[in-house]
């Protein structure tokens, strides 16, 4: 029964500690092709999340409310108005929500793309820059000029007038702009695609 | 007769002498730890019934004309039955009892000193079952698929993304891909429905097995009681039959206490909330996700910073790093907190004043990051809510520090005085 013991005599291995790290360096292999099997699953991304496909030339619709889908008219919209948006056709993917708001003319100071706003009106990507929510337009009713963009979710806010920088809350860049025209007949048209990547910055 | 056949079989009488002889310590503070085994019962119970007509896709069907996401439409319907709204409350409610049981748990481990050797196995799995319970509410957020679960689990989704070296990969194995992909609801649907009841279910057996083997801590005031004296371990009533009166009545009351609510008051009306859509509304998580909330809104957007590739955004701070460190710091409690002999009565809070101090400290913290998620109602700036938070953990620790140890000080002098 010696040589059974574990403790081997002169620095020998025994016979039962090699079967003993045979089997635990078996099992250990054995673990460690399992893990191939995190691989399957992780599926690979679609490419689905937050690709703009929207063009220049594409009309303004209603995001939301009791006139979605149907088109954006200039006169519909109040300096210190905001309202969601979608191009016209392509209301299914979400990197295409615009947040479009009229301030006066004037008010637009670089960053912001002064030459891609138009009587007023200016567009930004309406997915925060923070975690992916919709954002929304917290208007001042004493001070419409001064109205700004802010995150439902975590209180980011953003500067219409200043590019949609940052102005308070945890977003780290500003929404990317995108350009806007009021064409003959009224309605709002797209002249540009965003200045940057939409969505969370993480 | 029928407990005679069984018996015959299964030696009953056996069983009953070694375990339902158990003595259970009479505190009523004890109980929270059966709160949460109940309210996971019922949860398993309703959640059996919901399973039977739950459709875990977000395939588009019709609903009253309208074409929505399968899952979003079974719940509505699951709403329209007899009782069924009621039962669907009854889960969300349960779920909330449960954790905010355990949270009571755990404090009350905690306060009492109960972690100490020999318990710290104990302590540790029931960290285990908080952070598992905690998941089985995330997933199941997802499930009814309305406008506020796509909005939250979207969160969830960046701030998973976030984690620094592995945040892609860990984003791809918790959501089944880029949310909100196909599989999303699928794969959240197996992990709430299967993976992590069971995971609870193995991890309470093992933290019952071992309480049985362990046995309770007891209040401190039993040392000096006669049965002690006499060398008895511990004293209390045995599991059967008078703990067992205790406990069914506590289960029952608790029933009682969970429809009442479930009946009148409104919980996740996810009517109301719609299917997914472009909204802007305002989203605050269930109170016990509201602290990473609240944490998220103080972190200013400019802080990132990168350690050896991998990026620390403000996101990871506030939903990893942050509940990271909090579960990283209770866990090592019990081996910071190291008698030398192990410790089979518990200690009266008031006596430990650093101890005592810095639960109040880390409760002052949760409530403070609490309130931060409602910054937006109080109109105060996240700067200067950052502040308040601090102090307010900073003086909740030092204050109550002082006075524990002003009280101690003098609680023993009486005893040395008595002695």
């Amino acid at each position: 029964m010696v040589e059974n013991n574990s403790e081997s005599r002169d620095g020998k291995v025994t016979r039962r500690q090699f079967a003993l790290g045979f089997i635990g360096a078996a099992g250990l292999a054995a673990f460690g092709s399992l893990l191939s099997f995190l691989k399957v699953l992780t599926p690979a991304k679609e490419g689905s999340g937050y690709v703009p496909t929207v063009k220049s030339g594409d009309k303004l619709v209603y995001a939301k409310g009791s006139r979605q889908g149907s088109l954006l008219k200039a006169s519909d919209l109040q300096i210190g108005d905001a309202v969601l948006a979608y191009p016209k056709g392509k209301t299914k993917n979400v990197a295409n929500i615009v947040q479009l708001i009229r301030l006066k003319e004037s008010e637009y100071k670089p960053p912001t793309r002064v030459n891609e706003t138009d009587e007023g009106f200016v567009a930004y990507s309406a997915v925060c820059t923070h975690l992916g929510c919709i954002v929304g337009w917290k208007r001042n009713n004493k001070d419409p000029e001064a109205s700004i963009i802010e995150c439902p979710c975590h209180n980011s806010m953003y500067d219409p007038a200043l590019g949609a920088k940052v102005i308070g809350g945890p977003a780290p860049a500003p929404l990317p702009q995108i350009g806007v025209k009021v064409s003959k007949d009224g309605t709002l048209v797209f002249t540009s695609g965003f200045s940057g990547p939409i969505g969370p910055k993480v | 007769m029928i407990s005679k056949w069984l018996d015959e079989r299964l030696e009953l009488q056996k069983f009953k002498d070694k375990f339902l002889t158990k003595t259970f310590p009479t505190h009523p503070s004890f109980l929270f730890g059966e709160i949460a085994l109940f309210s996971f019962i019922t949860l398993v119970i309703t959640g059996i019934f919901l399973g039977f007509l739950y459709e875990p896709s977000i395939g588009k069907v019709s609903l009253f004309g309208a074409m929505v996401p399968a899952a979003y439409a079974s719940v509505v319907r699951i709403d329209l039955l007899p009782m069924g709204i009621i039962i669907r409350r009854i889960h969300h409610w349960s779920a909330m009892i449960m954790i905010a049981s355990i949270i009571a748990h755990l404090a009350r481990v905690y306060f009492t000193s109960a972690y100490r050797k020999p318990r710290e196995i104990n302590w540790l799995i029931g960290l285990g079952l908080l952070g598992i319970t905690l998941g089985a509410a995330f997933t199941g957020y997802l499930l009814p698929y309305s406008q506020f679960s796509v909005t939250a689990t979207s969160i969830a989704y960046y701030i998973t993304e976030s984690v620094p070296w592995i945040g892609d990969w860990l984003a791809r194995l918790i959501f089944a891909g880029e949310f909100p992909a196909h599989a999303t609801v699928p794969r959240f649907f197996f992990l709430h429905v299967m993976l992590i009841p069971v995971l609870l279910l193995s991890l309470i057996g093992l933290h019952l097995l071992i309480l049985v083997k362990q046995k309770h801590t007891e209040p401190g005031a039993n040392r000096n009681r006669k049965e002690a004296q006499a060398g008895r371990r511990l004293i209390g009533i045995p599991v059967w039959p008078e703990q067992n009166y205790i406990s069914v009545s506590l289960f029952l009351f608790l029933m009682f206490v969970v429809v009442l609510m479930a009946t009148y008051i409104p919980l996740n009306p996810i009517e109301l909330y719609g299917p997914p859509s472009p909204e802007a509304t305002v989203m605050r998580p269930d109170w016990y996700f509201l602290p990473i909330y609240g944490f998220l809104k103080l972190i200013p957007g400019d802080l990132s910073f990168t350690i050896a590739g991998g990026k620390i955004s403000p996101e990871a701070i506030g939903g990893v790093f942050f509940p990271g460190f909090l579960v990283m710091l209770l866990a090592a409690i019990p081996f910071l907190d190291r008698p030398k002999e192990p410790q089979n009565y518990i200690e009266n809070p008031l006596h430990r004043p650093f101890m005592t101090s810095l639960g109040i400290a880390g409760a002052t913290l949760l409530f403070m990051t609490t309130l931060s998620g409602y910054i937006d109602v109080f109109h105060i700036a996240p700067s200067a809510m950052a502040i308040y938070v601090i102090v307010a953990i900073a003086a909740a620790w030092v204050i109550s520090y002082l006075l524990l140890r002003i009280y101690s000080r003098s609680g023993k002098k009486g005893e040395h005085v008595k002695n």
